[in-house]
């Protein structure tokens, strides 16, 4: 009989179900998109930062100062200490080794360079890089790290001969993409030999690299006869933003609070590991990108999360304002069924029954809807990223939205259907008459 | 009989139905409010975001070959506005104590503190401390004495109080900072480069750089390439996302507010039979239901827009710790939209209510 009743009311009274399930319908759409968007927020900005480059760099704890003015490097070229470029590898294994997304080993070269067929030199600053080496499941190297270059042609192929000049350089030697130029190690590196660089690329980078020459890592290596030397390593990390307890110093930490700080993904701790990892480096968050960074994902994420508070409460609103009214317009109904003999319990129940049901239908529709509003306007806005788009269904917010619909719709026909049971039934059956 | 007015049937037709009017009052708030709270942060979402990537520090860089003309830093605020941030530093490569050569820079420890706040440091120097210093963590290691760092320029020599450390990570980490009236005094040589930190999009960035350029000729003006394209870039960004987000929650404010109260309007079948009964016309009568929606509407928007403006206060005071003040300017928007759904809610179940027969719905059919 209970059955019965709550089939036959769904089946004859269609548009009012239809009007109390859109309105359940569109509160869990909009409260899913939102909470799919701002749990996801923080990883998009985070891809969107990585413009501002590497978090994190390491370089030797020997190393001397960097005598550096506007660019120009005087310190001089002998001499220093270096990496390891095989240790680099140790990255890879350290506890937050899966958060490194980039990795990007420098070397410096001091050169003097002179057209085809000219004797004259000039004196030119050169770097080693990787452009784009495997690194474990990564590709990585120094394009990636520096999204901001802007590159005609294109990277060259390691161990090759081949160059990518900065705009600057280029202008000065006239040289174009094809071109090719000799190269001389600058006096004091090991064996002072003449060789031909091809341009296989011209880079704008807005800085000082606009002046040099880009050229792979292990060419760098042989210039400067160090095997396996690298002077200065840039890291990009996918960090958690740093808080009170991130700047405490691991070392005078309980050894309980240390693992808690040494599990969490601060830029700090990731540095800790790397220092950890290869003794002879030294690892520093680079300041400011990260402090900064971790403003702005803080500032967004947050407002995301104010807005989805906001979401829900406009729809708690609408929801249990549409399901008031479902309620009132049915006293009739309440008023057949008390002079008919039915408790106020059971009358009770059956509404409350038909109230869940819809609460469910129309919420997991809503989810699923919610769901795939959150995708496509992730995908629209965030374009272009690659992949952003992964986690489509959050199957975590499934129950959480359904059981807020159930609440909010509970809630909100509580009141009227109360109201309704108070009445006398032969009032409410008058007035309707 | 006939005195009945206008007002008057308003007046009851609210208040004796005090529940139903009550609960469309607040559905029609709620929708004020939303939009008013959306709208209102929306406004302001642009330069309270620019104003978070100030953080970043200066955008643009200003470098001379020699040293820049004197009143060089006075002419980059003036053509950057009074809201820009600027800093010149002076570099010299000088030798320490210890026989090792540092770059010491003279700079504005004030203009600094503000323009790149992502430098960690443990005490700022003093202002009226002429020789105070700041080390550079990395450079701490190669002086003798913290307290009285002597440096070699040029057969000059000079000693400095280090009053602090710095830490960044960048280049920072092994210079020496010093002021820059004593900076001068010693080496002679004048500021070469101005670091300076223009608020807003990439537009305004351009901007001030061709008048820069202008008004300086003979120096090099470069943005920081990174800076200013991702922060146009996650501006925009983050604005489309929240124009999805405002769109999305006012749509679903609007449509349920409109199945509410259309659901009332409709329930009033007996109010609009009889009254056609009594030889009311279609039209007087659609009036009657509108503009009954539309004083509920207006006096939503009043109540919204006040509630709306407070959260909007709240929401900005809690995340950006900076107040956004009501705007006047959304208000019409606001209106619009409420009408737009009383309107609609009103008229909505005409359709339905045209093709019932005044007897048989008084009849109870």
């Amino acid at each position: 009989m209970f059955f019965r009743l709550l089939m036959e009311s769904f089946r004859r009274q269609r548009r009012r179900k239809l009007l109390a399930g859109i309105a359940i319908l569109l509160g869990t759409t909009a409260v899913t998109a939102m909470l799919a968007l701002a749990t996801t927020i923080g990883d998009r900005i985070h891809k969107e930062l990585a413009v501002y480059g590497a978090n994190i760099v390491v370089y030797p704890k020997a190393e001397l100062l960097d005598v550096k003015v506007g660019g120009v490097d005087v310190k001089p070229a002998s001499g220093g200490a270096y990496l390891k470029e095989s240790d680099l590898a140790k990255l890879k294994g350290i506890f937050w080794g899966n958060n490194i997304t980039g990795v990007s080993p420098e070397l410096p070269v001091q050169l003097a360079v002179a057209r085809l067929g000219e004797d004259r030199l000039f004196p030119a600053k050169a770097v080693g890089y990787w452009f784009d080496h495997d690194f474990g499941s990564l590709k990585t190297g120094a394009p990636a790290l520096h999204p901001w270059w802007r590159l005609q042609g294109e990277w060259p192929a390691s161990h090759s001969g081949d160059v990518v000049v900065g705009a600057n350089f280029a202008k000065q030697l006239g040289l174009k993409i094809g071109d090719s130029f000799r190269t001389q190690s600058a006096p004091g590196d090991a064996g002072a030999s003449w060789s031909t660089a091809n341009v296989v690329g011209i880079v704008t980078t807005g800085d000082e690299t606009d002046n040099e020459i880009l050229l792979p890592l292990h060419d760098a290596q042989t210039i400067v006869g160090v095997n396996d030397g690298v002077r200065r390593v840039e890291v990009s990390a996918r960090t958690k933003p740093e808080d009170a307890f991130a700047r405490k110093d691991p070392d005078t930490l309980s050894p309980k609070d240390h693992d808690i700080w040494y599990c969490r993904p601060y830029a700090n701790s990731i540095a800790y590991q790397i220092r950890e990892a290869m003794p002879d480096a030294q690892a520093e968050q680079v300041r400011r990108v990260e402090q900064s960074e971790g403003n702005v994902l803080n500032r967004i994420s947050g407002l995301m999360w104010l807005i989805s508070a906001a979401a829900l409460l406009a729809a708690g609103f609408a929801v249990s304002a549409a399901m008031a009214t479902a309620i009132l317009e049915r006293r009739g109904e309440i008023g057949l069924m008390r002079s008919l003999g039915a408790s106020k319990g059971a009358i009770a129940f059956l509404f409350y029954a038909e109230t869940g049901l819809l609460a469910v239908f129309a919420g997991s529709l809503g989810y699923l809807a919610g769901s795939g509003l959150a995708a496509w306007l992730g995908a629209r806005i965030f374009a272009g990223d690659g992949g952003v788009a992964g986690a489509v269904l959050i199957p975590v917010l499934l129950p959480v939205v359904v059981a807020l619909a159930l609440v909010v719709a509970i809630g909100g026909s509580t009141p009227s259907i109360r109201t309704a049971l108070r009445m006398e039934p032969s009032a409410i059956l008058r007035e309707d008459a | 009989m006939a005195t009945l007015s206008l007002a008057g049937m308003l007046r009851r037709s609210l208040v004796h139905r005090r529940a139903r009017s009550v609960s469309a009052l607040i559905a029609m708030t709620v929708s004020a409010g939303v939009a008013t709270a959306l709208l209102t942060l929306y406004a302001d979402l642009d330069a309270k975001l620019h104003r978070e990537f100030r953080s970043f520090g200066a955008n643009i860089v200003i470098t001379a070959n020699g040293s820049l003309p004197a009143d060089a830093l006075a002419r980059v605020q003036q053509a950057a506005g009074v809201d820009a941030l600027a800093a010149e530093f002076a570099y010299a490569v000088a030798t320490t104590d210890t026989g090792t050569p540092v770059v010491v820079s003279g700079t504005d420890f004030a203009a600094v503190k503000r323009l790149d706040s992502w430098w960690q440091v443990d005490a700022w120097p003093d202002a009226a401390l002429a020789n105070a210093a700041l080390l550079g963590q990395r450079v701490a290691q190669f002086v003798g004495n913290e307290r009285a760092v002597a440096l070699t320029y040029a057969g000059h020599t000079v000693t400095l109080q280090g009053v602090g450390r710095i830490k960044t990570g960048g280049d920072e980490d092994s210079r020496i900072y010093m002021p820059l009236a004593a900076f001068t005094a010693w080496t002679g040589v004048g500021p070469s480069v101005i670091e300076l930190q223009v608020p807003g999009g990439a537009k305004r960035v351009e901007a001030t750089m061709t008048q820069l350029q202008k008004q300086l000729p003979d120096v090099q003006v470069q943005p920081v390439r990174q800076l200013v394209e991702g922060e146009s870039k996650i501006v925009d960004r983050t604005h489309a996302l929240m124009y999805g987000a405002v769109l999305l929650i006012a749509l679903t404010v609007a449509v349920s507010v409109l199945a509410t109260l259309s659901a009332s309007v409709l329930e009033r079948r007996r109010d609009f039979a009889l009254m056609k009964a009594l030889g009311g016309s279609q039209g007087q009568l659609m009036g009657m239901f509108l503009l009954e929606a539309l004083v509920l509407a207006l006096t939503g928007v009043a109540v919204g827009f006040v509630v709306g403006s407070a959260a909007a206060w709240a929401i900005s005071e809690g995340n950006f710790h900076t107040a956004t003040l009501p705007h006047l300017s959304v208000l019409p928007m606001v209106l619009l939209l409420n009408v737009a759904i009383a309107a609609m809610a009103a008229l909505l179940p005409v359709r339905v209510l045209r093709g019932l027969q005044p007897a048989a719905l008084l009849k109870g059919e």
